[in-house]
């Protein structure tokens, strides 16, 4: 009789608790909708609007680079789930699929600074890559990395810069090497602060801060966890320092990495 | 822009905060807005996932005179009820050809349908 009741309580929680994983997952498809059709109304929205004679010449001009902004952020949406599948898959093979490659760290963040910048004008943000202290870091050395998943996973430090700092605001990337000699890159941006609380969450998948969900209507909550996945297979790690409205990620691989240029 | 060229002035807001601050401040015909959107600094406790409906509901209750459209991707048939029997139009981002949208807009703002 009374493994009958344990049994009935234990369904009870089961189901409330499947309830709740289907709410989640019901909000969370919801939230990727959101985001995928959000790009794609505005770009179809800007197209209308550019076929418009109506439409003033000065205007036309924005409505492109909005276009453009738009798409890139769709690209990047579309890259990160591509990157989850490839982690899984690299993961169960315990290797790269893709061989590692010297990567040239300073062409790498210029062309990562060139991707959202359209995207961060649109605050009036400013993205700047401190190239002296690539040479002072890196002088004629590469870095032996897959370059996809590290492209992908420090676009995904620069967008949460471009997204969560102060409009008119700096984004900094300089090369950056610690005591132990780990190597790598870092983001800084002013604006809203990671709460003291959240900064051993923010890795978490599915995670978004509180300040981050009152100020950007949507995320997946999957770019910093993916990072730091990405970071991890290298035997590397996201080094994340705040000072009130400061925020600083380091993306730091092993020195062992390093090769020098041919 | 379309509206612009046909007279009317827009004003864009970044969340649902500087909404109601603008609506305190300001005249307005008509309301156009997202449900899943930033709820801003004067609202911490709101969710940035249902802001929308917390602010059509503030709308209703201190600015009726107010037309409110929310122009979402939510699909959820109960909650799109909820807002149309707040008297709100709901329009499908990403399915609504902008024209359209420029035209409800407007008549909702004059009071003139021109279907």
């Amino acid at each position: 009789m009374e493994d009958t009741e344990t049994l009935k309580a234990e369904i009870t929680r089961l189901k409330a608790e499947l309830a709740e994983v289907k709410a989640v997952s019901n909000q969370y498809l919801q939230n990727v909708a959101h985001q995928l059709t959000a790009p794609l109304g505005a770009i179809k929205w800007s197209i209308e609007a550019l076929k418009d004679d109506r439409i003033p010449i000065g205007r036309k001009k924005t409505l492109l680079s909005s276009i453009y902004s738009q798409a890139t952020i769709l690209v990047h949406l579309i890259k990160n789930f591509a990157l989850m599948s490839n982690l899984e898959a690299d993961h169960e093979l315990g290797q790269f699929r893709e061989k590692p490659e010297p990567v040239n760290m300073m062409r790498l963040a210029i062309n990562l600074a060139n991707d959202f910048q359209p995207q961060a004008y649109e605050s009036e943000i400013k993205i700047v890559v401190e190239d002296q202290t690539f040479q002072d870091v890196f002088s004629s050395n590469e870095l032996k990395i897959e370059k996809n998943m590290v492209s992908q996973a420090i676009s995904n430090i620069i967008e949460n810069a471009v997204k969560y700092a102060d409009p008119h605001s700096r984004i900094t990337m300089s090369a950056v090497t610690t005591k132990n000699k780990d190597v790598g890159i870092a983001v800084e941006s002013i604006g809203i602060p990671i709460a003291g609380a959240d900064e051993a969450s923010v890795f978490e998948r599915g995670f978004r801060g509180h300040s981050a969900m009152q100020k950007v209507a949507a995320g997946t909550g999957i770019g910093l966890y993916l990072a730091s996945r990405v970071m991890a297979f290298h035997h590397g790690r996201i080094a994340l320092e705040t000072n009130k409205k400061i925020t600083r990620f380091a993306v730091l691989f092993p020195s062992h990495l390093l090769v020098s240029r041919t | 822009m379309l509206l612009e060229a046909k007279g009317f002035r827009c004003e864009t807001m970044r969340d649902m905060s500087s909404a109601i601050h603008f609506l305190t401040t300001q005249k307005a015909a008509v309301l156009v807005s997202d449900i899943m959107m930033p709820s801003g600094d004067a609202f911490p406790g709101i969710d940035s996932s249902e802001a929308g409906y917390h602010l059509v509901r503030r709308v209703r209750r201190d600015f009726p005179d107010v037309a409110v459209i929310c122009l979402s991707v939510i699909g959820d048939q109960k909650k799109i009820q909820q807002l149309k029997l707040q008297g709100v139009l709901y329009l499908r981002k990403g399915e609504t050809p902008l024209n359209t949208a420029a035209r409800l807009i407007e008549s909702k703002a004059t009071g003139i349908s021109r279907y």
